[in-house]
């Protein structure tokens, strides 16, 4: 067996990339210095004075496992290198079946002398929104949960996927707020992160990726910050293995959708040609956000800055004009208007971006919460 | 029950239209499908009164219904261009001598003139004769690198204002994710705007930007539009195939998806720090280039040396390599030289290999896009990956017909409405009309180093290799 490539004294154990050997604790010290490099490098933490408040949100799939410890390591240093925030851990429970999850977060959590506060998903749907409960499941609202998951039902599984990120994001911040956080922990490895690119390209988000892939997603005065941005789903693993961490649930997508079908695609290419996903991230680091200075208006369900730069012909204008033609032969000959009612893009530029334009497409807008009143 | 037309033209629907799902009569779907032509021409302002246009013409059935929709929306709208055909022969027999003959049908039937640009003449090789030479490995570097200077030389021959090529949404889009795998900002930022081109070089429009794939095959079948399908023999660019394949299975679950990548394309912003190579004019052959010496130029001058593969990989490379050549000459033998540009090069292929290799890739993307082909071909016999090419001549033209009319088949048994499917007969009788393999665009974007037009296809030839 050959040295670690690191340090080159101890036999490497740990196989990266199928090609490059280290030992554990070079490994263990990489993914730390990962993880550091990453918070330090992008400065939201290290130049406040005050110690911050951070909420950490943990799914109980493996990035927030290991994102978890790494964190509860890094505050408890003894030294100058001790991390400074304070962190506040949040689950969102899903769905009823994840009860089981949720307990088990609350006590590995609370191992560690940690409490974690708890929401449920369908909290969304409330006009005035329950306080998170600490270290226990909070009581449901079957009322809003029936009407959550009759929301869900309606929609095809990619819309499904979709929503969903942009509904846990809402919360994520709300749930921020009320415990007095201005910044945000959320778990997506570089694995992850590939595949959102993809998906957000295949949606029609490709003028938001630097938010929904960057490290930061600073669309709103709290900031969501994406710590584990470099660190591989192979280096996860070994992560979880050497540390011996509790899995709480594999992360999931919904059914047969373009999000499954991208996440089959990446995976599969990763295991042929080991650079698939470091280029696909390198491709996210280069796509930005059009200047964002003069326009004010945000997108009521994603808050993506809807862009005021005016394409006389784009997709959207050509699906558009598709549908018109498709429908009234005569209303189709002035090129200039398409016609409103039959719209694929309610509300679009108005007060949604292209997707949520389309995801809302799929909704009953009667059962939006009351912020959404200008959308019915 | 019969379904009506969604147009409430009172007649009876035939199909459902792959792009938005609205069932329409025969005479709806070619209005609506040349309506859309009509609208991206106009908004995109991509013509103006009086300008000549060449069309990129390969004798597939892009640019054929490209040529044929407009001449009649020329005509309609009365735009006043002056259209004409241009091809490029590549030299490749069996391939492009047949398919010549198609791009001259469609001169006769729409009454354009035609240009035909051979690479034998302006480069002084075909296509047959540089394959001889470098053998089947990364011969659509030089097939896309010269026919995109090809079609360069010969607009400027015939002075036209632009040149109109037959990209269709399934290729832009299938470009976005190719350029997102392997990491190309530049064209990524680039491949989805509908007019390309800077100072000094003839623009490239694309009319069919918004059409899909599945609609040109459908309409050119039901117009009956001669055109010309196979695939090119050689071995496609593999982040293409890859890519290609991906969309295929994403268009399944959600058909608008082509549409929503072109407009992530179109939406999408570069970061400001980033610099995008800036394009120049070559030293050597004064056409347009991002280097200081253009890659046909380095492909030929490598051609010419002796030293095939100078040029195929990063052009930083191929000028160190030229110069290690010279110095090299007179005190080294060319065997030693080969061996340094095989050791140069054995790490370049990377993602590549894995359609080019003589090994099938195991990855699912591959094995789901040959069992596509399989299932396509079924009446080829080497679909093995045994094979060694050299049962194309006698494979080829057989099996393209059956292929085509399985293609079409598939296609109208998932579009056409089954009321009248008795009516519309596929077989034999359409045996003549070489139509409808989905998959034939045979003009790569400007932007392409690979051949991805003529071979990045999931075509049966690529297993033979
Ligand atoms: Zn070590
Ligand atoms: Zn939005
Ligand atoms: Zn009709
Ligand atoms: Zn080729
Ligand atoms: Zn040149």
């Amino acid at each position: 067996m050959s040295d670690c490539k690191k340090c080159g004294t101890i036999p490497g154990t740990i196989l990266l990339r199928q090609k490059d050997l280290y030992c554990t604790n070079c490994f263990l010290a990489n993914v730390n210095h990962k993880f550091r490099a990453c918070i330090g490098k992008n400065r939201i933490l290290s130049h406040k004075k005050q110690i911050e408040n951070v909420l950490i949100c943990l799914s109980g799939g493996p990035g927030s496992a290991v994102m978890s410890d790494l964190v509860c390591n890094a505050v408890t240093l003894n030294n100058h290198k001790k991390l400074g925030l304070t962190p506040i851990f949040f689950h969102i429970i899903s769905s009823s079946d994840d009860m089981n999850v949720a307990r088990s977060i609350i006590t590995a959590c609370n191992k560690k002398k940690h409490d974690i506060y708890l929401c449920h998903i369908s909290e969304y749907l409330l006009a005035k929104k329950n306080k998170p409960i600490m270290n226990d499941i909070p009581i449901i609202n079957k009322e809003a949960d029936t009407k959550f998951r009759n929301l869900l039902n309606d929609m095809s599984s990619s819309t499904k996927n979709d929503y969903l990120i942009k509904i846990k994001r809402e919360l994520f911040i709300w749930y921020a707020k009320e415990l007095l956080c201005n910044i945000i922990f959320t778990a997506e490895t570089s694995s992850t992160l590939a595949v959102n690119l993809i998906s957000n390209l295949s949606l029609g988000r490709g003028s938001q990726v630097q938010h929904d892939i960057g490290f930061c997603d600073s669309r709103n005065d709290i900031k969501i910050l994406r710590p584990l941005k470099e660190i591989t789903f192979e280096e996860l693993q070994h992560y979880i293995n050497i540390n011996k961490l509790e899995l709480l649930k594999e992360k999931a997508v919904h059914g047969n959708s373009l999000q499954s079908v991208i996440k089959l695609f990446v995976h599969d290419l990763q295991d042929n040609y080991q650079s698939t996903i470091s280029t696909i991230c390198k491709t996210a680091e280069k796509i930005g956000i059009q200047d964002d200075n003069n326009h004010t208006n945000k997108c009521s369900m994603c808050e993506s800055c809807l862009s005021d730069t005016e394409y006389n012909l784009s997709a959207l204008e050509a699906t558009n004009y598709s549908r018109t033609v498709s429908i009234d032969q005569e209303k189709a000959k002035c090129l200039n208007n398409p016609i409103d009612q039959h719209s694929m893009f309610p509300h679009v530029k108005k007060y949604l971006c292209y997707t949520c334009s389309k995801n809302y497409l799929e909704i009953d807008p009667a059962t939006l919460p009351v912020h959404f009143k200008h959308l019915t | 029950m019969p379904v009506l037309c969604r147009t409430g033209c009172g007649k009876k629907a035939v199909l459902k239209r792959p792009k938005t799902g609205d069932a329409l009569c025969k005479e709806c779907f070619y209005h609506a499908f040349e309506a859309e032509i009509h609208y991206t021409i106009t908004k995109g302002r991509l013509f103006n009164n009086g300008d000549s246009v060449a069309i990129a013409a390969s004798g597939g059935k892009d640019s054929t219904v490209l040529a044929h929709v407009m001449k009649t929306l020329n005509q309609r709208y009365k735009y006043g261009l002056n259209l004409m055909l241009l091809s490029i022969d590549e030299g490749i027999t069996g391939y492009r001598d047949d398919s010549l003959e198609t791009v001259k049908q469609n001169r006769d039937d729409y009454e354009m003139p035609l240009k035909i640009l051979s690479y034998k003449d302006l480069y002084g090789w075909t296509m047959d004769e540089i394959v001889a030479q470098i053998g089947r490995k990364n011969n659509c570097t030089f097939c896309g690198v010269f026919r995109r200077q090809a079609l360069d030389r010969g607009a400027a021959m015939l002075n036209v204002k632009c040149i109109a090529t037959g990209h269709n949404a399934d290729d832009i889009a299938e470009t976005v994710l190719m350029n997102v795998l392997r990491g190309d900002i530049a064209r990524l930022k680039r491949c989805t705007s509908i007019s390309t081109g800077s100072e000094g070089t003839i623009p490239r429009v694309k009319p069919l930007k918004y059409t899909y794939e599945k609609e040109i095959v459908m309409y050119a079948h039901y117009k009956k539009l001669v055109y010309f399908s196979t695939e090119c023999v050689f071995a496609p660019n593999a982040y293409r195939g890859h890519a290609r394949a991906l969309l295929k299975d994403m268009e399944k679950i959600r058909p608008s998806c082509i549409m929503d990548i072109i407009y992530s394309g179109e939406t999408m912003a570069v970061k400001e720090d980033i610099t995008l190579p800036t394009q120049r004019i070559c030293i050597r052959c004064k056409f347009v280039s991002s280097q200081e010496v253009c890659k046909a130029c380095v492909l030929l001058e490598g051609l010419n040396k002796g030293l095939p593969r100078l040029g195929i990989g990063k052009s930083s490379k191929a000028k160190k390599m030229l110069e290690e050549y010279n110095a090299k000459q007179g005190h080294t033998t060319i065997k030693e030289t080969m061996q340094y540009l095989d050791n140069n090069y054995t790490n370049i292929g990377n993602i590549e290999n894995c359609l080019s290799n003589d090994k099938l890739c195991k990855s699912r993307v591959c094995k789901v896009s040959k069992n596509n082909t399989q299932l396509i071909n079924i009446s080829g016999k080497c679909n093995n990956g045994h094979c060694s090419g050299q049962c194309k001549n006698n494979q080829f033209s057989k099996d393209k017909e059956n292929k085509s009319n399985t293609k079409i088949n598939i296609l109208l048994e998932q579009y056409e409405l089954s009321e009248t499917s008795n009516n519309v007969t596929v077989g034999p009788s359409h045996a003549n009309i070489l139509n409808a393999t989905d998959l034939d665009n045979l003009y790569p974007d400007q932007d392409e180093d690979s051949c991805s037009g003529t071979c990045g296809k999931m075509g049966s030839m690529q297993i033979g290799f």
